[in-house]
């Protein structure tokens, strides 16, 4: 009799011995095809239309005369859905197991809030362009630090984190129509679509600088994905097998909404992706808590077919990913609620 | 193993324990009682380094829980709190195999110490046949037997316990005493445990703590300690203490405060204790 509850294997990989559930890897390989899939998909479609296998022709280096469509237009902002979808995948799963909430997302702890009135005094206040997203990124870290601060008088426990997040997150918001009504209407409007959240006009730059994030946050991720496991337990329980909870907790709720502004202060609010995707991704694995990497993987698929669908619903209007994020995420969730019910309750 | 030294712990404004000194002996069954309040589940809590106290140490095995590294504290000491949150969705496997986690690490989940220690904690703690099920689809007595088994996969010499048959019925309360009895004589075991059944604190304990107002009363085998006069100081009760007709023990009966229950009895006159009228206690 093997102690290792089922559906799991013990993978050696040198002196390392990590525990692989099944599940998780099936998922996450259908997730990856189908990424791959819409990727392609969202290469192909567009005026002009390029056929798939030209697509692959073109990604694969062999050359071909929609080179600079593909490469030059569409694959940036294609690499850039993805990975905003991927780091909001996981800080929402960071954030929401911390906030023992799979309400919780980055809006509801002020990450968001902070980075869109950073970014609306910046809009509104004739800032150069470059100089958007370091204001947004700072305004997120600065929200993100006055809510860690207010948390952690409790040990960071979750009913506290997510109050604190929400009291930080309506009085930035107020702040921002503050000013956003006291500004130029054109300035105004910029900024309410910055709020949105959108991929327009964003390309490699983007796409590095938050490759760059989650190679930075790699290790710790690997570190998270374990520590996740612990966070079932309460504490007193948790202290029991020897876990330190609350510095368990302050590390998982800092990586996440250090994550949540990386991208914020990028693209904007596009951030329901962070509380539908992990959400999705633990139903999907049929798991007590979403899984890491299938969060990021749901996520990045939500985001490319998001921004896909926005280019060409309305073509040639475009609308916002962050709106098409929202209309695709939600309806599926309440799906999965409603088929769910009975076996993930 | 266990003892506090000046030990001192309160909430806030309230201090529950003041300078207490207390040894609690190794390969014994430990049991804790006293009324709601008197600070014994504090006390515990405060021995499984779940509270920090204000004032003095508790030692394991003579050196101070607070200077030995959380991870190291958990291999010797396992802890049942009082009423654990159940996780959505973990199965019970799963939940027994967290009671390894002290000898894990992200780069090492899994070995086959691990395994030998879960299949053996489920056996003794006899939820094998539970293993695939949600923990939160069982029925009270299966859970703590759950939570019981987690704690004997820690693999520890000792174990507190925290009312551990609280929200139970009276077979599983008798179950769940009668594993720990086992773990104690079988296993040799060090186990404390927080009781509120004097009855059942006396037949199943080796060593009996009484506490009142955050000091211990009495502390030794209770067929020494436990007497008529000890559950008046502490629970401020008046009763008979006969021997229980199965295991000898000390069984505490109270006596009929109000004559309209009695009503023809004579059960109350004829056991009242001997001793001229007992002093008033305060509730």
């Amino acid at each position: 009799m093997t102690a290792l509850p089922v559906g799991r294997t013990l993978v050696r990989l040198g002196p390392a011995r990590l525990v692989v559930r099944h599940r998780p890897l099936l998922v996450g390989g259908v997730l990856v095809v189908l990424l791959a899939a819409a990727v392609v998909l969202s290469l192909s479609l567009g005026t002009p239309y390029v056929a798939p296998v030209d697509v692959l022709r073109s990604v694969s280096g062999a050359g071909t005369r929609y080179d600079l469509v593909v490469l030059d237009l569409r694959l940036p902002r294609v690499v850039l859905a993805a990975l905003v979808g991927a780091v909001f995948g996981i800080a929402g799963t960071l954030i929401q197991s911390v906030a023992r909430n799979p309400l919780a997302s980055p809006d509801v702890v002020g990450v968001t809030q902070g980075a869109g009135l950073a970014a609306t005094v910046a809009l509104t206040s004739g800032a150069a362009a470059p100089l958007i997203a370091p204001a947004a990124l700072a305004g997120g870290l600065a929200a993100t630090v006055v809510v860690l601060l207010l948390g952690l008088r409790h040990g960071l426990a979750a009913q506290r984190f997510v109050l604190a997040g929400v009291a930080v997150a309506v009085a930035l918001r107020a702040l921002t129509e503050v000013v956003m009504l006291s500004a130029d209407p054109i300035d105004g409007l910029r900024a309410q679509l910055w709020l949105v959240g959108t991929l327009a006009g964003k390309g490699w730059r983007e796409a590095a600088y938050l490759g760059m994030t989650l190679l930075v946050l790699l290790p710790v991720l690997l570190w998270a994905g374990w520590a996740l496991n612990g966070s079932a337990l309460d504490d007193d329980t948790a202290r029991g097998v020897g876990l330190r909870p609350v510095a368990r907790r302050v590390g998982l709720a800092t990586t996440g909404v250090l994550a949540a502004a990386m991208v914020t202060a990028q693209v904007g609010a596009v951030d329901f992706v962070a509380l539908v995707a992990p959400q999705v991704a633990r139903r999907l694995v049929r798991a007590e808590r979403p899984p890491l990497v299938c969060a990021a993987l749901v996520g990045a698929l939500l985001v490319v077919l998001a921004d896909l669908a926005g280019r060409r619903l309305f073509a040639p209007t475009q609308l916002p990913a962050g709106v098409l994020t929202a209309a695709l995420g939600g309806p599926y969730l309440i799906y999965l609620l409603l088929r769910g019910r009975r076996k993930v309750s | 193993m266990l003892s506090t030294r000046d030990l001192s712990v309160g909430y806030d404004d309230r201090t529950v324990l003041d300078g207490l000194d207390l040894d609690l002996p190794a390969d014994a069954f430990t049991v804790i009682v006293g009324p709601n309040a008197c600070g014994k589940s504090t006390l515990l809590r405060t021995m499984a380094r779940l509270l920090t106290p204000r004032r003095g140490t508790v030692l394991l095995d003579g050196t101070a829980i607070r200077d030995l590294p959380t991870r190291a504290v958990a291999r010797r000491l396992g802890v049942l709190p009082q009423s654990p949150l159940v996780p959505e969705g973990v199965t019970v496997a799963d939940l027994v195999g967290r009671g390894r986690q002290p000898y894990q690490r992200w780069w090492r989940q899994w070995s086959p110490s691990d395994e030998v220690a879960v299949a053996e904690a489920m056996e003794l703690a006899d939820v094998q046949e539970l293993a695939e099920r949600p923990v939160d689809t069982l029925s009270g007595g299966q859970r703590q037997r759950v939570w019981i088994a987690m704690t004997l996969a820690q693999d520890t010499e000792a174990l507190l316990l925290d009312e551990p048959t609280t929200f139970l019925d009276l077979a599983h309360q008798v179950e769940v005493l009668d594993l720990l009895h086992r773990l104690r004589t079988e296993r040799g075991r060090t186990v404390v445990a927080v009781l509120h059944d004097l009855n059942q604190a006396a037949r199943y304990a080796d060593h009996l703590v009484a506490m009142r107002a955050g000091a211990v009363v009495a502390a030794g085998p209770p067929r020494q300690i436990l007497t008529v006069d000890l559950v008046r100081e502490v629970f401020g009760l008046d009763c008979v203490v006969v021997p229980c007709p199965v295991t000898g023990a000390p069984l505490v009966v109270p006596t009929l405060r109000t004559s309209s229950v009695t009503k023809g009895s004579s059960c109350a006159a004829e056991f009242s204790p001997s001793s001229p009228s007992p002093p008033s206690v305060p509730a």
